[in-house]
């Protein structure tokens, strides 16, 4: 055969055109396409930053459907600077990353769910920190710029405070989930405080339906959902500076207000008619299954309490805003607390330093890295650079709205609390305080174990 | 580099290392060391066969040092320090244990975890060995009982999950009940005590092929004769059984007792993956998993309370083994 080189030229273009269109069928929306996403904020990282051929390993405690949704966020990175991201995510990602950075084997970049942690390891000298200019960026671009760097800021080996932390990704957490078809059928207005609540809980018992889905079951995390409960109650029935001191320990966790937040849970949930399968079922439903009740026909439950992430474990096909909607947990009307919001969120920090891992971090700060995500599901920012059209849903930018709403947000309690509590023993608590045992005596348990690692 | 030819480098570098090293070994003794040449040459024969043998146990004694004997002085060591590991305090950390209910708990759950779970496992493997061995069908049989053995302790606990599931449409036990007629589903992983041998069912289903098979191979090896002997003098099957052939076997069920309860003591994933340790059905090693890395004073102390329940059986396992084998 004769040698052609057009041929070869040809060969060439269509095959490298071929791996440029695959590289481009990863990213879920066109660069480029959607006037709507900040894609100089893309093109501008995409020039600045080559990673090309390098590996970045990622762990966090995103699995199933959210895995999806990350990876598809960190498909920009990679096509941005061509480095590979391997993301890998583990539901007890609170054991493995400590196993993991004591064993020298900790992936570059570390997703934590809970400042405690992510404490923990950085007075072990186990997390790298961001520096200065990335508070300083946080500070300015963040709302409420401040409380996220305090939340992200913890003492190093020698206890000298730096920032570790970087929050990408909040949750609001006073949220109830409820069917509106099965609201309007059955004629129940939206509760404005917990006292109407109450009402509407007795009212749907009367009606002779089940007002709650409660699921406490979440593998070896069993348990935490109820803690978000207790926090929710304890910003609805005391100060926010009460709850500040409850979870510094400052005032012992079987203290009576704290207790009187424990026993509002226990309202909901020990309660065999309010909860969709009696008291027992609420400790080993999987969270994940929860909220599955209240699209069944007839409704196993009207409403479920659970934070703005939930919609991704909502069966296929659910809308959210037209066949589901939320609206705020509310406050008693009576005690003028005003609109507590409790929220959490996730935090990213550098488990094992690498060039590749600080330009993630510096991705993580452009606009199009929220964007991507708020076009998806699940995924609110209090990044003020981002264009909030890009939501997903009218939905998720009323989310945003509770979060601006808010006269007090606090960060979820249990979060903030040492590991062996707020990751062990406060669970273990709740489930058996929700599986009928006496309230002191849990908040006793607690309150030694606590003591015990002071 | 190539996973593939990784793994295959690092098989040739381990496997041609200890061919190496006792080839090598054997011949620098021999040769330069004491050779068998030279003024007295049968002397440095001597010499030479009173240090092989140390020589070609060296790699062994040392691995298990290192891997073995260190850890677990490590361990102890370290169970006599506070949480940070910086401050002595005795036996503090033994003492805090006893104090707390958690560890209490923990340890009654074990115990019965180590009468239930060997008995049980031993039980039916005994029984599905007798009962399969002249069967045609038999090795089918015994490779269905077999086959939980291949399932990861996770595995299975999720299996047994769905068996368990509070609702009649997913659970087993439920459908069972919705069928004789009962109206609410419980949840069999709550009942207080009885939850624990809901757990240990799971263990034993695992366990049995492991008894099955070992305890038939011992059944065939009970001689013909005495069995033909005495159906001559008229022993009923069961007689057969419990005077003939258990009797015979008995070392071989000690062994696969005692084995099967050095392996109950180190379980932690089924109660782990099942009840996370809620509902009063913590056992010692996920009660450890509580405290690892978060406490590890506590934890160690934790593991060397494991260690010690564990020495006594293992002593008796090895002494059986050892007898079996004379």
């Amino acid at each position: 055969m004769k040698f052609n080189p057009l041929a070869c030229a040809a060969v060439l273009a269509l095959t490298s055109g071929m791996a440029w269109a695959d590289g481009h069928a990863a990213l879920k929306f066109a660069p480029g396409e959607d006037s709507a996403f900040n894609w100089a904020s893309y093109e501008d990282f995409a020039a600045a930053n080559d990673f090309s051929g390098q590996e970045m390993s990622m762990t966090g405690p995103w699995t199933g459907a959210d895995k999806e949704l990350v990876e598809n966020m960190l498909a920009y990175f990679e096509a941005a600077t061509g480095a590979s991201v391997n993301y890998s995510g583990s539901d007890s990602f609170e054991q493995d990353i400590v196993i993991a950075s004591q064993a020298g084997s900790a992936p570059n970049v570390g997703v934590f769910p809970q400042p405690g942690l992510a404490a923990d390891l950085a007075a072990r000298g186990a997390l790298a920190p961001l520096g200065n200019e990335t508070a300083d960026w946080v500070r300015d671009n963040y709302a409420a710029g401040q409380s996220w760097v305090d939340l992200g800021t913890y003492g190093n080996e020698s206890g000298e405070d730096e920032l570790f932390g970087f929050f990408y990704k909040v949750d609001v957490k006073s949220l109830v989930w409820y069917v509106p078809e099965a609201f309007d059928e059955a004629g129940y207005d939206i509760p404005e405080s917990m006292e109407d609540l109450k009402a509407l809980t007795d009212q749907i018992v009367a009606d002779g339906g089940t007002p709650w889905c409660i699921g406490l079951g979440s593998g070896a995390a069993t348990g935490w959902p109820a803690t978000d409960w207790v926090e929710d109650m304890m910003l609805r029935t005391q100060a926010p500076d009460v709850y500040d001191q409850w979870v510094a320990n400052e005032i012992p966790f079987d203290d009576e207000r704290v207790l009187e937040a424990i026993e509002e849970y226990g309202y909901f949930a020990r309660n065999d008619t309010y909860v969709d399968g009696g008291a027992t079922s609420v400790a080993n439903t999987d969270f994940r299954d929860s909220p599955g009740g209240l699209f069944e026909f007839p409704p196993k439950c009207y409403m479920h309490r659970q934070a703005s992430f939930i919609p991704t474990f909502f069966p296929d096909g659910t809308e959210v805003g037209e066949d589901v909607d939320f609206f705020y947990f509310p406050a008693y009307a009576e005690k003028d607390l005003g609109k507590p919001v409790l929220g959490a969120g996730t935090l990213f920090a550098l488990t094992n330093d690498s060039p590749v891992a600080r330009g993630f971090i510096e991705f993580l700060k452009t606009p199009i890295a929220h964007e991507v995500w708020m076009a998806q599901s699940g995924f609110l920012t209090p990044h003020k650079g981002v264009n909030t059209d890009t939501y997903a849903s009218d939905t998720l930018r009323a989310l945003g709205d509770v979060l601006l709403g808010a006269t007090t947000f606090r960060f979820d309690g249990s979060d903030l609390m040492p590991a062996e509590i707020g990751a062990d023993a406060f669970w273990k608590g709740m489930v058996a305080y929700t599986g009928g045992e006496d309230g002191a005596s849990v908040a006793k348990t607690i309150q030694d174990r606590w003591s015990s690692i002071q | 580099m190539n996973p593939m030819v990784q793994g295959i480098l690092t098989i040739v570098i381990g496997v041609g290392g200890c061919v190496g090293y006792f080839y090598f070994a054997n011949l620098i003794l021999d040769k330069f060391i004491f050779p068998a040449t030279g003024p007295n040459p049968g002397h440095n024969i001597n010499r030479a066969n009173q240090v092989r043998p140390w020589l070609f146990l060296f790699p062994a004694i040392f691995a298990l040092g290192l891997y073995l004997v260190y850890p677990v002085i490590g361990s102890f060591w370290r169970s006599l320090f506070n949480r940070e590991g910086s401050e002595f305090i005795g036996m503090g950390n033994y003492t805090a244990l006893w104090a707390d209910e958690q560890f209490t708990t923990s340890l009654f759950n074990n115990m019965l975890w180590v009468i239930v779970v060997p008995a049980g496992a031993t039980f039916f493997g005994l029984l599905a060995a007798q009962l399969t061995d002249r069967l045609k069908w038999g090795n089918i049989a015994k490779s269905l009982i077999f086959m939980p053995m291949a399932i990861s302790f996770v595995g299975a606990s999720l299996i047994w999950k769905f068996v368990y599931a509070n609702d009649a449409d997913i659970g087993m036990i439920n459908a069972v009940r919705a069928m004789l007629g009962a109206d609410t589903p419980v949840d069999v992983l709550q009942i207080p005590f009885w939850n624990n041998f809901f757990l240990m069912v799971i263990l034993i289903w695992i366990q049995t092929g492991f008894a099955m098979v070992i305890l038939s191979a011992a059944l065939r090896g009970v001689p013909e004769d005495t069995i033909e002997a005495a159906i001559i003098d008229g022993a009923n099957p069961f007689q057969i059984f419990f005077k003939i052939k258990v009797p015979q076997i008995i070392g071989t069920i000690v062994v696969v007792w005692t084995t099967i309860t050095i392996l109950v003591l180190k379980v932690f994933d089924i109660v782990y993956a099942t009840t996370g340790g809620n509902f009063g059905t913590q056992i010692l090693p996920s009660y450890m998993m509580s405290y690892m890395f978060r406490d590890d004073g506590r934890a160690t102390a934790v593991a060397f309370v494991i260690m010690i329940i564990v020495l006594p059986v293992m002593i008796w396992n090895i002494a059986q083994a050892r007898k079996e084998m004379r």
